[in-house]
């Protein structure tokens, strides 16, 4: 997961990182806007993936009137498929260098990564590989570890560069680490003419597993449920549930990650649209049924489901009780009545095909995955 | 990094055998046939229905029960911190189920782990198991059955699924070793690969790989590498995973390209392993070979 620019930055300046001073601006907020006049505007809009200049998503403004005409222009569209949640409108800032500085998780090499490249700014990428210009190194995740690996990078450039980079590289390091980010970029890092340095832009991960200790971060991703969506369903549920496609025919209500992408490939393969991925984790139902209502519940999102299949291995859960759970669920929810594939094997199957045949609800039971899979397939129907 | 062994007949020790996991998963192991000889238990927890012998802390258990192994069931907060106890006290292989250990926390942990020229496997890992003889963790006995496959999953549902299959059609396993679907990680594919090669139980190799980091790609360099010599057999899930967007395991990401289904597949393809993209089309694959 990638902050919102705006929410990285505002982070950064709680942390005394200089930023450019900006507000965070939507369609209808920017209507009532108060700018100062005589000012250079940048307007970003704010959207949780990289290559946004190269998408059209900056706008340059000298007034108040040429913010909003921006923002109006832009509110409604996306990048690279994701909607733009608002605008960060800041004061342009004036630089004499654009310098690049990240850190971020290296998994192969089990370390933090330490980048640094001279010429940074949205042509970074071709910069580095053209001129071989980005300087990199691996560090331990600690702070000082990672102060000593940048700095060690940061005494190949020029010696213009030590006077403004070396507080950037102190307090960047100690913010990666404070914020147990996974990845934290400033691109284009400005250095100004006095020698004093600015984030003009900023992407920050943060390792959502650690907002147990992050409670400021754990806010700040609250605060915006309808940007971090899945986020905000597994702070709210404690399981993963991600919607794949508004037009789905078939609603997935399933247990294990790796399980259910495959049977999300397995769909597409055959040519039906699933509507979500879910890893509902039953070893962590506890006799309740609240799990599983609150994936039927998002079913009510889709108008084209004709059909659930839900997928359970049991390992250890016992069956008749999952079923008597899954009975539960449906009365709950009556919404859904389309009709249900429950692929159920393992501990007490036989319990869970009485109880559910007692129901009388239009729930098929089948031991075999593939069989439950072409069996939704079927009920799914071809993709107009 | 200390090459991975692993001796069924290894004594092993429960961190936090006093859980709600932990007393089941304790009594699971037992009955099926690893030597469990110790738990140790949380500061307040309910001693006297416990079935294994409890001790304060991994040093005590340690020196009275010459255990190597431990299986750390805490929660994910207290993962890191059960790690670096269990190495204080001398065990030398450590196997993390808990899912939701935070990243520097793996980080740190998997330094201490190299430090101590120790094994550590997971976290977020359904664990490992020799059929028939032990199993340090969840894989459900029904998946189990002894043969010819060494098996090495990010996820723990896939493998299941995908081993009850082939163990019905009379295609068991070798060892079966969950390296977890987190990214930052004790053991990843590429390093098991040493132990399938010499391990004569193991005639061919099943992976069960996901989107996301670059494992599969190592993996491939490995193979290239030793010139292994076993026939390779490879599944991987979330072709169709929307970029951006974490799939239940918080390594199954592709951002910026990077992490594609594309680069693993022809990455492995090239290195001679036999890459499928159904459950199916895999256990018709394996069933027909000759393994």
């Amino acid at each position: 997961m990638l902050l919102l620019e705006h929410d990285a930055k505002e982070l950064a300046r709680q942390r005394g990182i200089p930023v450019p001073a900006g507000i965070f601006v939507d369609s209808q907020s920017v209507e009532s806007m108060q700018l100062e006049n005589d000012v250079a505007w940048v307007v970003k809009a704010q959207v949780g993936v990289g290559g946004r200049g190269k998408a059209g998503g900056v706008g340059f403004a000298n007034s108040t009137r040429e913010v909003v005409d921006f923002v109006r222009t832009h509110a409604d569209a996306s990048i690279k498929g994701q909607r733009i949640a608002g605008f960060r409108v800041e004061r342009k800032v004036f630089f004499v260098h654009e310098v690049y500085l990240g850190f971020m998780v290296d998994a192969e090499r089990r370390g933090v990564r330490v980048l640094l490249c001279a010429q940074g700014g949205v042509d970074v990428e071709e910069n580095a590989q053209q001129h071989d210009a980005m300087l990199t190194a691996i560090a331990a995740p600690d702070e000082a570890s990672l102060i000593a690996a940048a700095s060690q990078l940061l005494a190949q450039l020029p010696s213009s560069f030590h006077g403004p980079l070396a507080p950037a590289i102190a307090a960047l390091a100690s913010a990666f680490v404070a914020f147990d980010a996974t990845l934290l970029e400033v691109n284009p890092l400005f250095v100004l003419a006095d020698g004093s340095w600015i984030a003009g832009d900023m992407k920050l991960a943060p390792d959502e597993n650690a907002f147990p200790r992050q409670p400021e971060l754990e806010r700040v991703v609250r605060a915006r449920p309808d940007v971090y969506r899945e986020a905000n369903f597994k702070l709210d549920h404690d399981f993963d549930y991600v919607e794949i496609d508004r037009r789905g025919q078939v609603g997935l209500l399933t247990t294990g990650a790796g399980l259910s992408m495959m049977l999300i490939d397995e769909m597409l393969q055959a040519n039906r649209r699933p509507f979500n991925f879910c890893d509902v984790r039953t070893g962590l139902l506890r006799g309740s049924p609240t799990r599983l209502i609150e994936v039927l519940k998002q079913f009510k999102n889709g108008p084209e489901i004709s059909v659930v299949l839900v997928n359970i291995f049991a390992g250890i859960t016992d069956l008749g009780e999952f079923a008597q759970l899954l009975l539960q669920a449906l009365d709950a929810v009556p919404e859904i009545t389309v009709p249900v594939v429950a692929r159920l094997i393992g501990n007490n199957v036989d319990a869970a095909k009485t109880l559910i045949a007692q129901s009388g609800r239009p729930i098929t039971v089948e031991m075999d995955l593939d069989k439950a899979l072409k069996l939704a397939i079927d009920r799914a129907g071809v993709v107009a | 990094m200390t090459a991975f062994q692993l001796d069924a007949q290894a004594k092993v020790i429960v961190q936090g055998a006093t859980g709600r996991m932990g007393r089941r998963h304790s009594e699971l192991m037992k009955q099926y046939g690893t030597r469990i000889v110790g738990g140790i238990a949380g500061a307040s927890a309910r001693r006297e229905d416990s079935d294994v012998t409890l001790f304060d802390h991994c040093a005590d258990a340690v020196a009275a029960t010459d255990a190597t192994v431990s299986i750390t069931l805490v929660p994910p907060m207290d993962v890191l911190a059960a790690v670096t106890e269990a190495l204080d006290a001398g065990i030398r292989c450590i196997v993390s189920p808990s899912e939701g250990m935070p990243v520097r926390d793996a980080l740190i942990a998997y330094a201490r782990v190299k430090e101590h020229g120790a094994i550590w496997v997971g976290p977020s890992t359904p664990g490992l198991a020799i059929p028939n003889r032990m199993k340090l963790g969840f894989i459900p006995d029904v998946s189990l059955s002894p043969g010819p496959l060494g098996v090495m999953s990010k996820s723990g549902t896939l493998s299941y699924e995908v081993c009850f299959r082939l163990a019905r059609r009379g295609v068991g396993q070798s060892t079966w070793i969950g390296v977890g679907g987190d990214p930052v990680k004790g053991l990843r594919f590429a390093e098991l690969l040493p132990y399938f090669q010499q391990d004569a139980a193991t005639r061919a190799v099943l992976v069960l790989g996901e989107i996301g980091g670059s494992e599969e790609e190592e993996l491939a360099a490995e193979m290239i590498r030793l010139s292994f010599s076993k026939p390779v057999f490879v599944l991987l899930a979330g072709a169709s995973a929307p970029e951006g967007v974490t799939m239940g395991h918080a390594g199954a990401l592709v951002q910026g390209g990077r992490g594609s289904i594309h680069s693993k597949m022809s990455a492995l393809r090239e290195a001679g392993a036999a890459v499928f993209t159904s459950i199916e089309s895999l256990v018709d694959g394996v069933t027909r070979s000759d393994v």
